[in-house]
């Protein structure tokens, strides 16, 4: 796709510690501790839509008897999920399944760039672990209302389908259970902050999830 | 204490729309509106660390019960909170108790200023609902290991372990020291992301904060009201 050098979304990038506590890299350093302790079977890597899945019920529910670990971190743009695949969190394992979500967060970036990253992304995995599958999670609406991050996220979304149709090893997946109504609002009850899910909004983006998942993981692996 | 007209953290300021999908000012505005449908009898106002406490079971078991209404906004500073409380969040409603949780994400600001922006708010609280108790909590310890913005939440509560006193009415609980282990780290079992708390992290802070609550309520006389409950 798009040449990295002049793709930000798809040039691997940490996080600045501009607050002080270096909790970015934390996280970092344990996910790649995680990885050389557990043996998963499925890898989530994203952003603070990964990251809160694994506070709810619904994780220890649905995907803990999966073998699953989650290397979400809130605020992760496309960038800063490459720079992390690229630096540990993908060594020591053999994941037969990877959930990839991010993409809201790359602010300033247009879609073609983000959905650049995402491949970018998509592609790194396949190289680090070419018997793994990697299942890309649609970006999801955001705000109350209709407004510009929609387009952006629904063009994303289109681009990457199209990007992913053509590989055997990587798939989109689509979690949007319809979080837009008739009159186009969203709802609270569905993202708290219009942007975050509630447990609510996980239980309707879980359940076809871990259905997808199981069926990945039951399938003969990949070449 | 610092003078407010001095103390940028003590500046009411909505957040501007930076993103693009007007989130901040939609979540206000839905407060408002609860504000119009509830009776609440405790207030829940402040940052993530309120926000996110309203998603987890711990909501439903010990606060949902109290009547309460959480107007939680993730990012929000003192400003920030000074500002929607000003700008109609405390419309019509006639809380108990008011329980204030803000100050972690003050960035620009000193421990002093943001001190001061909180005795501000609890200020502000008490001016518009004389009858009512806050309840201030202190701001936790962040970060995995030893750095500058745990010294600095912690100046902030020793300003206010000394400040709040002046006001009446205002209590100050801080569980902070539940959270440091021995060795000086804080456990992703307490703090997902070494700032927010996981469900289990949250246990440690309500057991305390409920029993408060509770006393408080208990202590108050119900208020004749004209309409049935």
């Amino acid at each position: 796709m798009s040449a990295e050098a002049s793709n930000p979304a798809a040039t691997p990038t940490p996080c600045e510690d501009s607050q002080g506590d270096g909790r970015w890299m934390s996280q970092h350093v344990r996910f790649v501790s995680e990885c050389k302790e557990r043996e998963p079977d499925v890898v989530f890597v994203g952003d603070s839509l990964v990251q809160l899945m694994h506070q709810f019920g619904i994780w220890r529910q649905l995907f803990s008897p999966l073998h699953c670990l989650n290397f979400g971190i809130g605020g992760d743009a496309t960038q800063h999920v490459l720079w992390r695949l690229s630096n540990g969190e993908l060594d020591n394992i053999s994941p037969k399944v990877v959930v990839l979500w991010v993409g809201t967060n790359n602010h300033g970036h247009t879609a073609e760039q983000i959905a650049g990253g995402i491949m970018e992304i998509v592609q790194l995995i396949h190289n680090k672990l070419p018997n793994a599958h990697t299942l890309v999670l649609g970006v999801l609406p955001r705000g109350r209302v209709p407004n510009p991050l929609r387009e952006r996220n629904a063009e994303v979304n289109k681009l990457v389908q199209d990007a992913l149709s053509s590989l055997s090893h990587a798939s989109f997946f689509n979690v949007d259970p319809g979080f837009v109504l008739s009159d186009g609002s969203i709802s609270h009850q569905d993202m708290y902050d219009y942007l975050h899910l509630t447990a609510h909004g996980y239980q309707a983006v879980c359940e076809p999830l871990h259905a997808q998942i199981k069926s990945l993981l039951e399938k003969p692996a990949e070449n | 204490m610092s003078g407010d007209d001095l103390n940028p953290a003590a500046v009411p300021q909505p957040v501007e729309d930076r993103q693009g999908d007007g989130r901040w000012m939609s979540q206000h505005t839905r407060f408002m509106q609860e504000c119009k449908d509830g009776e609440p009898e405790v207030l829940f106002v402040g940052d993530s660390m309120v926000q996110l406490m309203k998603q987890y079971e711990i909501w439903k078991e010990m606060f949902s019960p109290l009547h309460a209404l959480n107007f939680g906004l993730a990012g929000d500073t003192t400003c920030n909170v000074l500002w929607r409380l000003q700008n109609g969040e405390l419309e019509n409603i006639r809380p108990k108790v008011v329980v204030l949780w803000v100050g972690t994400n003050n960035h620009d600001h000193t421990a002093e200023q943001v001190a001061g922006g909180i005795v501000a708010i609890a200020q502000l609280l008490t001016n518009r609902l004389p009858k009512a108790k806050i309840v201030v909590l202190g701001l936790l310890p962040r970060g995995e290991q030893p750095n500058p913005l745990r010294e600095k939440n912690a100046a902030v509560n020793r300003l206010l372990r000394s400040w709040l006193p002046r006001l009446g009415q205002t209590l100050f609980l801080d569980v902070s020291n539940e959270f440091i282990h021995s060795d000086g780290t804080i456990s992703s079992q307490d703090m997902f992301d070494y700032l927010h708390l996981t469900p289990a992290g949250y246990n440690t802070l309500a057991k305390p904060l409920s029993d408060l609550l509770l006393q408080i309520l208990e202590e108050t006389p119900e208020e004749r009201r004209a309409s049935l409950v």
